[in-house]
């Protein structure tokens, strides 16, 4: 008897699906082999630039091979990396160390701050920290000039009397940190009118609307100049010294002891203004991180001078098309980042989702339970979930990948499930009256009658798995998270634009073909069509 | 040796929720002929229907299917040996219908051949065009024609016994008249031991050879339609008696 076009279509189908896999196969996974130091930063532009100088300094200085993982989301995620190995070093300052991680009181003064955290990272995690920058860059609160001065506002003291009619825009950080607003709070009673969230980025300009007074600032943000604020001075002397550094493994260390040698170039080699023009460059002019790292290094004559022209990528009124076309090289492989982490996570997900509900088909009782509790991953929000895959996997692909797996599943178990279950019963009835078993009727009733169900959940598994694979940058993992993720910190529209239309469209062409797939494995009596 | 060709012994069926389906039914179909299984719903004639074939198993109580113990072979081996036709036709929706018809032929591992040649006789006995209506889809069938095509697939690998579950209840009474004609004249041809379960009196005498009135998992009679219009056993049956017009044959 010849096969009926189910099976034709199901071959078709495999050999997309097989395609596909062996595509995502050849998409390079980051190794890390013994040579290789993994940089890593937090999200922000002046801890970009200083692991994007370790990094430069490495690589001129040693035959090590450098791997960069920049912008993780915060220092929780950064901590958490180095910890676990995910990362080998990245840029840190001494009172987070000493506030956030180790959560004990703020100390006034700097070398007892060094002292405190390095014994005591020492102790605990074998980290270390090596010497100072030479800047501190501390948390501030700031006004803009015209403001403060008409509220004849110098110190925090002066802010405390008329704080209750000003709206502040703090960073999320900011907020939760004991160093930072609930501090505050406490030491002088600050109380705001309104407090929101917002990038540091963006906040600036959120001034210039004159919808907010009150920003948090870093005492080395170059825009303090340019934007003409006044940074309240600290009469209580609430905020502890921030000095930067390196802060390494001790077993990184260990193996190439030359990486604590090589990085002590840098000890008292910025200073605060130095510091501030650098960040200016790259917040204002719009110039790349990787070049002003390299003129910072060559101004101190730690890197050759034979580096090609710094072609200034300063921002300027080209076509966004132009921009585009400039970053295809870049874009092309944030893409196949991002569908290498998208597919592989969704891959994974079929894989488990799809067996799972041929098992809770079979054992009902417990279905309904288990379905629900995969369910509540879907309401654990994206960002958490990937924060919490970083103790167990560190940080970069293999997290990501892990985070998106568990989010693919749901909507195919789910569909999966539902679609086998309810699949024409009375025709399945009739299957099994004229003598089929439960497996030929599972394979040739009720999996055709709910491929249909079944595609559809792995479509919006699809959907789903992109979108929050461009939060997968805030751990390190690529993709086209990784321009829409410097590009708020940049508060740069084109750059943020650059990841996020690729990322749409990569969406709309993973549906299109999905559902093409879907029409494919449609069985052909179901056609409303006549 | 009996002389039913399907016989049931004191069965009984009590559902896991506690319904009490069938009791101690004594009941037996002779070789060659229809029975008609009627009653409201509710009454255990499906039920009575599905034991047979094992798609229910009884509480208590045995089942003698060609002298043989019911339980003494495999279910997918008995369903096999067993015609059936569900309500609604129930084709394979994503099957054509040449796959529908030759579906029990495939699962005995009949060759291709015997399958097309089958296929071809069985489709003309039950007046469709088989090379017509050989890949089309159910969908792509009139009610009619599915029904037709669901009476070919029961008969597909020459089974000795035919179950019905209600097979005409689903079509215009224009179309179940043409069917039950057909019907009438396959029956003869083919000499069938056959069970119809039907909500419809008339149904049931035109189509059933004996009758058998089941009421609340109870059987008030089994007979003739005359038996049941001469000597109604219950109320019951004398009220069913009351609902159907004066008999046409």
């Amino acid at each position: 008897m010849a096969p009926g076009p189910f099976y034709i279509n199901m071959r078709i189908a495999s050999r997309i699906v097989g395609a596909v896999f062996f595509f995502i196969c050849l998409l390079p996974l980051p190794a890390s082999p013994n040579s290789t130091i993994i940089v890593g930063s937090k999200n922000f532009l002046e801890n970009r630039l200083l692991a994007e100088m370790f990094a430069q300094l490495i690589e001129a200085q040693t035959p090590l091979h450098v791997e960069r993982r920049l912008g993780l989301a915060g220092t929780h995620v950064c901590f958490e990396a180095l910890k676990t190995g995910g990362i080998d070093l990245y840029p840190e300052y001494t009172g987070t160390g000493l506030v956030t991680i180790l959560g004990e009181q703020p100390m006034r003064d700097p070398t007892a701050t060094l002292n405190r955290v390095r014994t005591e990272f020492r102790k605990r995690w074998n980290l270390w920290w090596l010497a100072p920058l030479g800047f501190d860059n501390s948390y501030a609160l700031a006004l803009r000039r015209d403001r403060a001065e008409a509220l004849g506002l110098r110190s925090i003291s002066d802010l405390v009397k008329v704080a209750s009619t000003l709206k502040a825009a703090f960073g999320y950080e900011f907020i939760q940190r004991a160093d930072g607003l609930p501090g505050l709070k406490e030491l002088y009673g600050l109380q705001f009118r309104e407090v929101v969230g917002m990038q540091q980025s963006l906040k600036y300009q959120a001034t210039d609307k004159g919808n907010v007074d009150v920003l948090d600032v870093y005492t080395t943000d170059g825009r303090l100049a340019v934007y003409d604020f006044v940074v309240l001075e600290d009469d209580l002397q609430f905020f502890p010294p921030y000095d930067a550094t390196a802060l390494v493994r001790g077993a990184t260390l260990e193996r190439h002891p030359e990486l604590g040698t090589v990085l002590s170039l840098l000890t008292n080699a910025l200073s605060p203004a130095r510091m501030r023009e650098l960040n200016l460059r790259i917040q204002e002019q719009g110039e790349a991180i990787p070049e002003v790292a390299y003129d910072a290094l060559r101004d101190l004559h730690l890197v050759k001078e034979d580096h090609q022209a710094a072609t200034a990528t300063a921002k300027t009124s080209e076509s966004f098309l132009s921009y585009m076309w400039e970053r295809r090289a870049t874009l092309m492989v944030r893409t196949g980042e991002h569908l290498g982490l998208a597919g592989v996570g969704l891959l994974l997900g079929i894989a488990l989702a799809i067996p799972l509900a041929l098992v809770l088909e079979r054992w009902r009782k417990g279905a309904e339970t288990t379905i629900r509790i995969i369910g509540m991953s879907q309401t654990i929000p994206s960002i958490a979930l990937l924060a919490f895959m970083i103790p167990l996997f560190g940080v970069g692909v293999l997290p990501a990948i892990m985070a998106l797996w568990i989010y693919s599943l749901y909507p195919i178990l789910r569909n999966t499930y539902s679609g086998l279950r309810d699949a024409a019963p009375s025709v399945v009835e009739t299957g099994r009256a004229l003598g089929m078993t439960e497996w030929q009727i599972l394979r040739s009733i009720r999996l055709p009658l709910a491929a249909p169900t079944i595609m559809a959940g792995i479509r919006t598994s699809a959907i789903w798995t992109i979108g929050t694979a461009t939060l997968a940058a805030f751990i390190g993992a690529g993709g086209l998270g990784e321009p829409i993720v410097a590009g708020l910190q940049l508060a740069d529209v084109q750059l943020i634009l650059s990841g996020a239309l690729p990322a749409t469209m990569l969406a709309l062409a993973v549906d299109g073909l999905l559902g093409w797939i879907e029409r494919l494995v449609q069985p052909r009596g179901l056609e409303s069509s006549q | 040796m009996s002389t039913w060709e399907l016989e049931t012994r004191q069965v009984s069926k009590q559902f896991p929720d506690g319904t009490c389906a069938l009791q101690g039914i004594d009941w037996g179909v002779r070789r060659g002929e229809t029975m008609a299984l009627i009653g409201e719903s509710g009454s255990g004639k499906t039920t009575l229907l599905r034991l047979l074939n094992r798609l229910v198993e009884p509480s208590s109580g045995t089942i003698f299917i060609q002298n043989n113990l019911a339980t003494s072979q495999a279910p997918m081996t008995l369903r096999r040996r067993l015609g059936y036709v569900p309500q609604n036709g129930d084709l394979f929706p994503h099957w054509t219908i040449r796959r529908n018809v030759c579906l029990v032929p495939q699962l005995l591992g009949w060759s291709t051949d015997q399958q097309q040649d089958r296929f071809n006789t069985l489709l003309t006995l039950v007046n469709l065009d088989p090379a017509q209506v050989a890949d089309r889809y159910p969908i792509e069938l009139s009610g009619g024609q599915r029904q037709r095509v669901a009476v070919a697939r029961a008969l597909a690998a020459d089974p000795a016994i035919v179950l019905l579950d209600e097979p005409f209840s689903a079509l215009d009474s224009l179309t179940r008249h043409e069917l039950q004609e057909q019907f009438l004249s396959l029956k003869t041809q083919l000499q069938k031991t056959m069970v119809l379960v039907t909500h419809d009196i008339s149904e049931a005498f035109r189509l059933g050879d004996r009758i058998t009135v089941l009421k609340d998992g109870r059987i008030h009679q089994i007979g003739t339609s005359q038996e049941l219009i001469d000597t109604p056993a219950t109320p019951y049956v004398a009220s069913l008696i009351q609902q159907t017009p004066a008999r046409q044959h």
